[in-house]
């Protein structure tokens, strides 16, 4: 029961936000003026928040349900993982800041700071992955770390030709070639969930005592959740037609 | 510095930085939910003015609320391991609590308040902002349960050298977590308050077009700010009483209630300085109970001459010293959290496991780089959020993005 709930947070986490963070590392390539990022943020703004969410839930999972395994995973990782919050709080800090100050400067400079972030943060994420997966560390963990990178960016793309519109949707769509922006999708969220599973499968799950309590109320709240961003995902379930708040 | 040392700098900077986001977050989503419902229900366009100049600057700080959130909650396992794994079946379901009730549900309804603005129905888009002031609040109630049985351990047993959660009742009601929420939420109101009350005076005191929008606001934060204050006070009165006895020692300085709260920690843990450092303990309160005092003195009057509107519109010196207030709520929270964290200290579960114990094996190079990074890191980005919020907020109304209408909307596509 532990397992399945650290797993459906993991999981969630890498197929939802992996598609935010792959869009970022597209970025340059798939808006390739101001006005065109813009509408390619438009793409993940309503959800990127509610997607970084699962990694914050799978922590807090982590804490109160495998709480041995948290203190090992994190500070046996620590520069990694240390890496990875560095990436993201750029990633948001570009993607949060960028819209504050009219300004074509201002504005580069945070969607740089977008696009650094997100590829800090997949190949953390690639180097974690294969530190458990591989136990490899070192400069040949880079090998492995840019195919998980590859992975996000690819991710990210099939995201995008979901959500954009004309020549940014073409743009985004060159991975899928004919075979169907929503195949495509489903087949990098496949990828996604045979990583994370096999990763899993390495790690010593060993629930501490807390479990018979914790765990049927967080089972409990998960079809809560669930509809919560499920609403989310019904009121943007439209293509992006112009830019969005950020 | 040895590592402790530095790892408990990083954690400390680290969450006195998110707290002072957290802290007008909470203040803020407050006020902002209160003053969306009156739009929703009158339709006046004043009271629609100020949620979104009001909630535009509640986003921006929400931003570096989430981001510092995020490396907090992570350096429990990165820097305190020790810790997770003795106490983390006890106060890692807090935390997981946290996370799942109240944070995610913030998170994803934030998200659905911001962008859907407009496309939403109105009665719905506030329900959201409720949800998400709501959930707020229980992502502080949550926090404070799991900071108050680091305070005051109740709930558990000891098992094979770890704790165990026995009684999830006892955990929840512990009274020094339980009053802590009350002293921070009211805290936070008090934050709110006066930072809405500055800003109004600010817009007023330069004979802003927007009189109706700021003479409402500077009624709304010091209407809540006062009160706020009072009850603030009133939780942290009654907190002494669930204080540890080192704290409450050292607090009072009096040698011998330092000698007897030392005398019972060595009878079961042997030889060794049990007790926080005295200086520290009692600056930190001193300075918290000072600033109280100064926000009282000029609040309670504050508070009469909002009542008579030309006062309000006019009372130039005044508006200029309610802006010089805004930032004394903050610094007297930092100084609350420095008196009760530093006052719990050589204890991270105060009585059962030292600071040092629960620290990670780590090399003094890894932590140096840690803390140099996000010392940078957060440096830069706060004063740039410092920065943007100073100046959305003395652009006024006008020139909010928030809840702007699309200028051009093409006929909509599924996605998916």
């Amino acid at each position: 029961m532990e397992i399945f709930v650290l797993a459906f947070f993991v999981l969630g986490y890498l197929v939802l936000a992996g598609a935010d963070i792959g869009v970022g590392m597209a970025l340059p390539y798939l808006g390739r003026s101001a006005s065109e990022r813009r509408e390619v943020i438009a793409a993940i703004a309503p959800f990127f928040l509610g997607n970084e969410v699962w990694l914050v839930a799978a922590a807090g999972v982590l804490a109160g349900l495998f709480p041995e395994l948290e203190g090992e995973l994190l500070s046996g990782n620590y520069t990694m993982v240390v890496a990875l919050l560095l990436a993201w709080v750029t990633r948001d800090a570009g993607l949060w800041l960028r819209g504050r100050v009219p300004g074509a400067r201002w504005q580069a400079f945070w969607d740089g700071a977008t696009v650094a972030g997100s590829w800090g943060l997949a190949l953390s994420w690639g180097g974690l992955l294969s530190h458990v997966l591989l136990d490899i560390q070192g400069p040949l963990a880079a090998l492995p770390a840019l195919v998980v990178a590859a992975l996000f960016a690819a991710h990210g793309m099939t995201f995008a030709a979901l959500r954009l519109r004309g020549v940014l949707r073409e743009r985004a769509a060159v991975l899928s070639g004919g075979a169907g922006e929503a195949r495509t999708y489903a087949l990098t969220s496949a990828a996604f969930l045979t990583v994370g599973v096999l990763a899993g499968l390495r790690l010593p799950l060993e629930p501490g005592t807390s479990g018979p309590l914790l765990a049927p109320v967080v089972l409990a709240l998960i079809p809560l959740l669930v509809a919560a961003q499920g609403w989310v995902w019904w009121t943007f379930r439209h293509r992006v037609t112009g830019p969005s708040y950020l | 510095m040895d590592t402790v040392d530095l790892a408990r700098l990083q954690f400390a900077l680290t969450a006195g930085a998110h707290f002072l986001f957290v802290a007008l977050t909470l203040g803020l989503a407050t006020l902002v939910a209160v003053v969306q419902t009156r739009a929703t229900f009158s339709g006046d366009p004043v009271h629609l003015r100020m949620t979104r100049f009001w909630g535009q600057l509640y986003v921006i700080n929400y931003a570096m609320g989430i981001v510092t959130g995020l490396v907090m909650e992570f350096q429990l396992g990165l820097a305190w391991s020790g810790l997770t794994e003795y106490a983390g079946d006890v106060f890692g379901a807090a935390l997981a609590m946290e996370t799942l009730v109240a944070f995610f549900v913030e998170s994803t309804f934030l998200g659905l308040w911001i962008f859907g603005w407009n496309k939403l129905n109105r009665w719905a888009h506030l329900a959201v902002i409720w949800v998400v002031t709501l959930t707020a609040y229980a992502s502080a109630f949550w926090i404070m349960i799991a900071n108050g049985f680091l305070q005051h351990p109740v709930g558990h047993v000891l098992e094979n050298g770890r704790l165990r959660l026995v009684d999830f009742g006892a955990m929840v009601a512990n009274p020094a977590a339980q009053v802590a929420f009350g002293h921070v939420l009211a805290g936070a109101m008090v934050t709110g308050g006066f930072f809405v009350a500055g800003v109004s005076a600010y817009h007023l005191r330069r004979r802003t077009v927007e009189r109706d929008v700021f003479r409402k606001s500077l009624r709304i934060g010091l209407g809540v700010a006062l009160p706020g204050l009072f009850v603030t006070a009133t939780f942290g009165g009654i907190g002494f009483q669930t204080m540890q006895p080192g704290k409450v020692a050292a607090w009072t300085g009096s040698a011998e209630r330092l000698a007897a709260a030392q005398a019972e920690l060595a009878a079961v843990h042997g030889p060794g300085d049990h007790l926080p450092p005295v200086d520290v303990v009692q600056t930190a309160g001193i300075t918290m109970l000072v600033l109280f005092a100064v926000m009282l003195f000029l609040g309670g009057p504050s508070f009469l001459l909002m009542l008579v509107r030309p006062v309000v519109h006019g009372f130039r010196p005044w508006h200029g010293l309610l802006t010089l207030m805004i930032p004394l709520p903050f610094a007297a929270m930092l100084a609350g959290w420095v008196f009760r964290e530093v006052g719990r200290q050589p204890w991270a579960v105060y009585g059962l496991l030292t600071t040092s114990e629960a620290m990670s094996p780590l090399s003094h190079g890894r932590l140096v780089f840690s803390l140099t990074a996000f010392t940078a890191v957060f440096g830069v980005l706060i004063a740039v959020n410092v920065w943007l919020l100073g100046r959305h907020a003395r652009r006024g109304p006008g020139a909010v993005a928030l809840g702007d209408r699309p200028v051009e909307a093409p006929v909509p596509v599924l996605s998916f």
